[in-house]
């Protein structure tokens, strides 16, 4: 009877502490931020910025010293290509320069005076490309435009200097071997498809870290001693009090993760591949690990605002250590080491598999296992610092229960000497 | 004058006393410097993972694939009987892309019936993506010239001729101050200052906020004889100078040990620096300013910088964002640092040519003079509420 007792006890006494904090998120402008309008928000301007996914019509200038109808078929095809726009001509490099400079234009095709009579002669014309190398998207976009004009404009020439007895003899003298190239995963490149998938799971994890270290730093400031947990009926006990708080936030964000991973690339037609029952598994142990390392980084606060210093900054470390903006092989092994503590290094990389790349859970079993170690191992750390934090708690209040006694006693003593008196 | 030097001394034992400081001032920004620079250091990655079908499995197939081993920045690790098993490999993350020859390639290649091999790459991971598309692209190529080129040899054409005939046009690639296309250069020349910014950012909002949360707000203006200007320098003071420092030590790093490229000299480097750290430091004030409260200000300023990362520009170019979006670029300090960088540290054009984003940055550092009333009102009346 008395373990039925027990129980239903500490159902009613994690149901009350969930209550609580969910009355405090709700309250705490801070946390409300943190946990609601970022998640909501974030993921939508990211959205925005990334939307167009590619480069179009990168600006380059050409500097034509040939003047043939050969270069200026060049130039024609470069303009049509999607990827770059002749911005104009410049009679030459210097002047082209000095277009770059004025971040007018990304690049400069130079196209020498015996362009055309070393095609005519039967000698390797060339091409030059200057590249701003700033950024590297309109860099790829310059080159491989240029490469694939050349190519084309190539394949023409060729043809043309073989005599063949049927176009097809010519097709096959020029190109013995057929190529064909297949982009199986996100086929049109896309920027925002390669990295928005990874950003949205980490918001989910560095939202809800920041949400519970405010929480707990407002739980530590609103209390008079400056405890974690208050001394309270109802907080007796480490699952009690683990598990109550840990309903609050499990309620958040399943609906979050859910508007994260599922909503979000809907909205925006990023990738979508996954299925839901291996997203669903998948998303389980990553938001318990989430949020079993925000209790741990909680305990560690000491007032709410530290929480920001510590753990803005390292979210994009954490972007790069998941291997999707540099690879995941090239990661040095020390930092390979430092980024298994995240739970984001292993959610984004089974996320961006399901999602992108339309992966079963088989595909990503090495990651949903490690979620599930990063899970327990969480949850028994936070286990002992709540421990440790209601044997401080517990201590402090013997320390002032027993000062004050010692106060009364004095009192009393100092009363008792006057009365004699 | 006497007064700020009372409030400097004050100011450098608070720094001095709350560990925070000295753990974003200093420790952080130095570890985040050693992460980005460490874990770039090879450049461009090298022996990115990829797979082989090779259902003909001749001497001709093997002898490409061969070749593809000596490339520098892929690396066949596995050889896969069927194209889907290679697609659940990549499916896996063990691979990126795999090159495939289908059965009679040889056959078909010597009866000259133009067979057809294909490769298949992942961009869901965009660079390891296309630096594997690039090799598995001039592999298939190759093997297409090799055929031609034995060809002509049998026929007596000299090695030029048979270059113009195979590759009548070719592309000279002139790629200026990184010929390398070191992305260690790409990125830590602007991530890092960005985080350094974030933490400009949040340690001006909460070295103000905390002199209410504190409540030493008044002290801190007494000091000053109630002259807000007076006290702001005080305090700042010393922070710029600890950020001058970190800044500069940053930009000694990568400029004078990793001979990052700098085609602009040292004295736009070191200008670049001095208006990086004032105008961050304008941009906190200025959050504080706007709403006096710590936990507002700090959760705009983290906002804030997170997103600068991105509005940079340096990764996903701003001219192919959405118009608004383009406009809005000019509210983030990270902005115009990048543009400025870019166009008289890297590639070492005249100041002029970024007067634009030079005055934008003057502008942040000027912006605390539009709050400062408000600063000192909140000082010396609001209470803080936790």
């Amino acid at each position: 009877m008395s373990i039925f007792h027990n129980i239903a006890d500490a159902i009613s006494d994690a149901a009350y502490i969930w209550r609580q904090e969910m009355r405090q998120v709700l309250r705490d402008e801070g946390v409300l931020i943190f946990f609601i309008i970022v998640p909501l928000v974030y993921p939508l301007l990211y959205s925005w910025i990334y939307n167009n996914e590619v480069v179009r019509d990168v600006p380059v200038v050409v500097v034509d010293d040939n003047n043939s109808s050969l270069s200026r078929q060049f130039t024609r095809m470069a303009d049509a290509s999607a990827d770059v726009k002749v911005l104009c001509h410049a009679a030459d490099i210097d002047e082209a320069k000095s277009l770059v400079s004025r971040q007018l234009a990304k690049g400069i095709y130079y196209i020498p005076s015996d362009f055309d009579s070393n095609i005519y002669g039967m000698r390797q014309a060339t091409i030059s490309v200057y590249c701003d190398m700033s950024i590297m998207l309109t860099y790829q976009a310059i080159y491989q435009t240029a490469t694939s004009v050349t190519q084309t404009m190539g394949a023409g020439i060729q043809i043309s200097r073989t005599q063949p007895v049927t176009k097809r003899e010519a097709e096959i003298s020029v190109q013995p071997l057929a190529v064909s190239e297949v982009p199986i995963f996100n086929p049109a490149g896309g920027y925002g498809s390669s990295v928005l998938l990874a950003v949205l799971m980490l918001i989910l994890q560095q939202t809800l870290v920041l949400g519970i270290g405010l929480s707990a730093g407002t739980a530590r400031e609103n209390n008079r001693y400056h405890e974690l947990i208050p001394i309270d009926r109802h907080y007796q006990g480490i699952f009690r009090i683990i598990g109550g708080k840990f309903l609050c936030y499990f309620m958040i964000y399943a609906v979050m993760g859910a508007y994260l991973t599922m909503a979000v690339p809907y909205f925006f037609s990023f990738p979508q591949l996954a299925q839901w029952q291996y997203l669903l598994p998948l998303m389980l142990p990553y938001v318990l690990a989430c949020i079993f390392f925000g209790m741990i980084v909680s305990c560690i606060v000491r007032y709410r605002e530290n929480v920001m210093l510590l753990v803005v900054f390292v979210s994009l470390p954490q972007l790069f250590l998941t291997g999707i903006s540099w690879p995941q092989q090239s990661i040095p092994a020390f930092w390979q080491s430092i980024s298994w503590l995240f739970p984001s290094t292993f959610g984004v990389r089974a996320y961006v598999r399901l999602q992108s790349m339309g992966g079963t859970l088989s595909d990503v079993n090495v990651e949903y296992c490690a979620l599930w170690i990063q899970t327990i191992f969480y949850f028994l750390i936070t286990c002992i610092v709540y421990r440790h934090q209601i044997l401080l708690a517990r201590h402090h209040a013997l320390e002032r229960l027993d000062r004050l006694s010692r106060k009364l006693e004095v009192q009393e003593q100092i009363k008792r000497r006057k009365k004699k008196e | 004058m006497s007064n700020v030097w009372k409030i400097i001394i004050r100011e450098l034992w608070i720094l001095w006393k709350n560990p925070i400081y000295g753990f974003c001032m200093v420790v952080f920004p130095i570890l985040v410097v050693m992460f980005f620079t460490s874990l770039l250091s090879q450049g461009m990655p090298e022996q990115l993972p990829i797979g082989l079908v090779d259902a003909d499995n001749t001497s001709t197939t093997r002898a490409l694939s061969h070749r593809l081993d000596a490339f520098q920045s892929t690396k066949v690790v596995e050889h896969y009987a069927t194209v889907s098993e290679a697609r659940h490999a990549i499916q896996r993350g063990e691979i990126y892309g795999f090159l495939y020859f289908p059965k009679g390639t040889t056959e078909e290649l010597l009866s000259s019936r133009q067979p057809k091999i294909s490769y298949f790459y992942s961009l869901s991971a965009k660079m390891p993506g296309s630096l594997t598309m690039k090799d598995l692209k001039v592999i298939s190529s190759l093997g297409s010239a090799a055929v031609g080129q034995a060809t002509m040899r049998a026929r007596g054409a000299t090695d030029a001729q048979i270059q113009a005939m195979l590759q009548p046009i070719a592309v000279d690639l002139h790629m200026v101050a990184n010929p390398w296309s070191n992305y260690n250069v790409y990125l830590s020349t602007v991530f890092v200052p960005g985080i350094i910014m974030l933490f400009i950012f949040l340690i001006t909002a909460y070295s103000i906020g905390t002199e209410l949360k504190f409540g030493r707000s008044k002290e801190w203006l007494h000091l000053a004889d109630n002259n807000i200007t007076v006290a702001l320098l005080g305090k700042f003071l010393p922070q710029a100078i600890i950020w001058l420092a970190i800044f500069f030590s940053y930009e000694y790093y990568i400029y004078g040990v990793l001979h990052f490229p700098h085609e602009g000299g040292a004295w736009p480097i070191i200008r670049l620096g001095l208006m990086g750290v004032f105008s961050s430091m304008g941009f906190g004030i200025f959050a504080f300013g706007l709403m006096p409260s710590l936990r507002m200000s700090m959760s705009i300023c983290s906002l804030w910088a997170v997103l600068s990362l991105s509005m940079a520009g340096s990764a996903f170019p701003v001219m192919a964002m959405d118009g608004p979006l383009q406009s809005l670029s000019w509210l983030f300090p990270l902005r115009h640092y990048y543009m400025i960088y870019q166009i008289t540290v890297f590639n070492g054009f005249p100041l002029l040519e970024s007067w634009f984003h030079f005055a934008a940055l003057a502008a942040f550092m000027l912006l605390p003079w539009l709050v400062i009333g408000k600063i000192k009102n909140a000082m010396l009346n609001y209470v803080y509420i936790p």
